[in-house]
């Protein structure tokens, strides 16, 4: 029997089984308020901004404010918390994704019933080598798994080819099979300043899900960025913006001692990944209309970058 | 336990060792290497003569005591290449392809041919046949091109299966194939496989570099294997199991230069004659010997002499001067192509270390002086910022030991920004894979109307490659051009300016 074969198998078996669980287990709880979703999610803000705490109580606060957990994961659910660990960066280099913050997201998607949560990132020099010192380094690692997260390891046999229907120039891309497979997409990045795009935020972070990131930058980075947003949209956008890389991004500077961040302390959340981006321009003290993914997301009707049509809940700690 | 049988333990010990020094995770190697690769011979000996390191020092010095006291026990215990030999032997004897040994005639002018011409060719600066024939050498090519494969496939597979169980574990980068590579090494192996199955040890003693120079020095050992002339009944037995094929059982002598000190004959002879003893009381002169004073001598003193030409002035006259015009880069620590080139021994050491594979064997890059040693292969891979793990394995000395900072601002090369390719230049169009992945700040970028335009300033480049393996274009627009003696780079700090921690917290949300 081939690989392929089995696979196919075992993802038919578990598919029919977490079906029928979820049903089955709706059903006996009577929880059946998913298939009147349409009903609470009137109440979801648009862009949740809350700032001045630690990581850990601003997520509290904000996912609190966005109707709790609850609204994004349901019971038995597998879960992929997508943060940035790009670089083998420690976590003060504002380089990665702050790792508490990666910590009590998994924590509160266990809590709120998921049955697995997935952590992985196609990291930006994809040798074997070079991911386990990005996860490693960054924190996340070991972060995500105090949690109870699975760390996957990215390898090139993951991938599965989907086609982006209305894109303009990245009409194909291979896709993790996680991302596919799973049955809540949370991303996680961190708000920095990045020496291709200007800036790296939720719609950057993307470019970790696909398998090869470099045809990106030989089609036109900033097209193919707003292009894969029309494939996949994530569940939920959570900006880390505690501290904040203003310059040599997205590396970092070479040494530590000559870090460029300022502490934002600021945590953005949102479902509209265009939006997400446009709030954390400005909070990087950009404007949403010098970035070029985030015009075009906004242009292909991804999302809305103009904030003041949108219903914002800000809160200060 | 029978001698014989403590020879086979140690030698297989020695051997797994060598295995896992090649095949084990990056601290077994490292430690591997520096415990077992001074009391290698070629290794030790290029390391004394160009960067002399006590261990080494020691390691080689024992080779030689041990020879003038024990005979070759080198041969049959250290050497990886002798006891693979010794394993093909027990295997052709197993399928019966070759039961029993018998006396062979030495190669005598092969091999102290072999040894000149090696020890010539190297006093010039080519070390290519030194490297074809040196058996630590040969050894490590093996390893890194037939077991290290294989067991990284099992490695991976495993992990592949383990993802069923939800076990998810990084998987390593395997070795590249390089035909050529590839050919030269499966013939060596078909070589040894044949000369050893068939001949037992005449690889040892006819093109083997090592065991031809101790040879010389055994021919006046201490203790030698002597068969007492008046009590042997000539049954054979001894040279039967004599791999080397050294023992003349007619007439009772044993060539001391070719005997490998396997102890198989101690254990066979059936009345005990063979002895392994002392032989401060030279007996009347063997007959064929001095038949070879001559050339024993003669090859002695062109060893001598050979060993003082080891200065870089006559070692450039094989040096091959188009190596530098191929943009070869060597890796960080082997200070100049020229000391790279002159102390390599190819034992692809590095190759099969380096966690990102960068370092790869050539075959005739460095040309025909500098065969098989192995080179950085840009843009397939690039050097990895955090490691310096080649030079801390490298046992001649080829790559120096470096520290991670000194490793951090050694400038092996320097890149060259092709603006005709680039897609920023070209397109007008924001790529920056370069600029994101250059650790060093070499590449940085300036603004014109929201478009990134990239720029380098070599001074701070150490040529890791990094951005020529991520540059998307093909052919690449940025790549790296070789620095034929190593720079030092400067450190750019002043990217960053002051540090900003701003504990201020901007009082509203700009939206």
């Amino acid at each position: 029997m081939t690989k392929m074969q089995k696979t196919d198998r075992r993802e038919f078996l578990k598919k029919g089984l977490s079906l029928g669980l979820a049903a089955g287990g709706a059903v006996i709880l009577g929880k059946t308020d998913f298939l009147q979703a349409k009903e609470t999610e009137k109440a979801i803000p648009d862009l949740v901004a809350v700032k001045n705490g630690e990581p850990d109580a601003m997520f509290k606060k904000a996912i609190a404010l966005m109707g709790g957990m609850e609204q994004f994961v349901r019971k038995g659910q597998t879960v992929v918390v997508k943060p940035n660990i790009g670089f083998p960066r420690k976590p003060e280099v504002g380089a990665t994704t702050n790792p508490l913050l990666v910590k009590t997201i998994i924590e509160s998607c266990y809590q709120a019933g998921a049955k697995k949560v997935y952590v992985f990132d196609n990291v930006v020099m994809p040798t074997s080598d070079n991911s386990r010192n990005c996860y490693k380094i960054s924190g996340i690692e070991d972060a995500a798994r105090a949690a109870g997260a699975i760390i996957i390891p990215v390898d090139d046999f993951s991938y599965q080819e989907v086609t982006i229907p209305g894109a303009k120039t990245l009409k194909t891309a291979e896709i993790h099979h996680l991302i596919l497979d799973s049955d809540v997409f949370i991303n996680v990045p961190v708000l920095k300043h990045h020496g291709s795009t200007h800036l790296s935020i939720a719609m950057k972070n993307l470019m970790g899900i696909v398998k090869n990131r470099i045809k990106y930058h030989f089609a036109g980075l900033e097209q193919c960025i707003a292009d894969f947003c029309l494939y996949k949209k994530p569940d939920l956008n959570i900006v880390d913006a505690y501290r904040v890389l203003m310059s040599d991004g997205p590396r970092g500077p070479r040494d530590e001692q000559a870090l460029n961040v300022e502490l934002k302390k600021t945590l953005l959340m949102s479902r509209d990944i265009v939006a997400v981006d446009a709030a954390a321009a400005r909070i990087f003290g950009k404007n949403p209309e010098d970035i070029g993914y985030i015009k075009m997301g906004h242009k292909q009707k991804t999302g809305n970058m103009n904030l003041n049509e949108l219903k914002i809940v800000t809160y200060s700690m | 336990m029978k001698p014989s049988r403590i020879r086979i333990v140690i030698s297989l010990f020695i051997f797994t060792l060598f295995l896992l020094l090649f095949c084990g995770p990056e601290k077994i190697s490292s430690l591997l290497s520096s415990v077992l690769l001074p009391f290698q011979f070629v290794p030790a000996l290029i390391r004394i003569i160009a960067n002399p390191k006590a261990l080494s020092v020691i390691g080689f010095i024992s080779i030689i005591l041990i020879t003038i006291i024990f005979g070759r026990v080198y041969c049959s215990f250290l050497c990886p290449l002798g006891t693979l030999q010794d394993l093909f032997i027990a295997l052709s004897r197993k399928i019966g392809w070759r039961k029993i040994h018998s006396f062979q005639k030495p190669h005598n002018l092969l091999r102290y041919s072999v040894l000149c011409l090696i020890i010539v060719t190297a006093s010039l600066g080519s070390m290519s046949l030194l490297n074809l024939f040196d058996p630590y050498s040969i050894m490590g090519r093996m390893i890194t091109q037939f077991a290290l494969p294989f067991f990284l496939w099992i490695y991976n597979t495993v992990i592949s299966l383990l993802k069923y169980f939800n076990i998810y574990l990084f998987s390593k980068d395997t070795v590249s194939f390089v035909l050529s590579i590839l050919l030269v090494n499966i013939g060596f192996f078909i070589l040894i496989l044949i000369m050893s199955s068939r001949y037992g040890r005449l690889y040892c003693n006819s093109l083997c570099p090592v065991g031809t120079l101790l040879g010389l020095i055994s021919r006046v050992s201490f203790f030698k294997f002597t068969i007492d002339r008046t009590e042997c009944s000539k049954c054979l037995n001894c040279a039967e199991v004599c791999k080397a094929g050294c023992i003349d059982a007619q007439n009772a002598v044993i060539d001391q230069s070719r005997c490998v000190s396997c102890f198989n004959c101690l254990c066979a002879c059936p009345q005990s004659i063979v002895s392994y003893r002392s032989s401060v009381k030279n007996r009347e002169g063997d007959s064929w010997s001095s038949a070879r004073r001559g050339l024993l001598i003669g090859s002695i003193a062109a060893a001598g002499s050979a060993l003082f030409m080891f200065n870089p002035g006559i070692r450039n006259l094989l040096r091959t001067a188009h190596a530098s015009s191929n943009q070869l880069v060597t890796p960080p620590g082997s200070v100049s192509l020229a000391h790279f080139t002159q102390n390599c021994s190819a034992c692809h050491l590095c190759v099969s270390a380096c966690p990102t594979k960068v370092i790869t064997p050539s075959f005739l890059e460095y040309g025909v002086g500098g065969l098989l040693q192995p080179l950085m292969n840009y843009p397939n891979s690039f050097c990895d910022y955090e490691c310096n793990l080649c030079g801390r394995i490298c046992p001649t000395g080829a790559i120096l030991p470096l520290s991670l900072e000194e490793k951090k601002i050694t400038q092996i090369g320097e890149v060259d920004l092709l603006k005709e390719r680039c897609v920023v230049y070209v397109n007008n169009e924001n790529c920056g894979a370069c600029v994101e992945v250059c650790p060093t700040k070499t590449i940085s970028v300036i603004d014109k109307g929201n478009i990134l335009y990239p720029v380098v300033d070599n001074q701070y480049c150490i040529g890791c490659g990094a951005c020529s393996r991520a540059c998307p274009t093909a052919p690449k627009s940025i790549v790296v051009r070789t620095n034929p003696v190593h720079k030092k780079a400067v450190k750019n700090v002043t990217a960053g300016a002051a540090v900003q921690s701003k504990s201020a917290v901007p009082k509203d949300f700009p939206f």
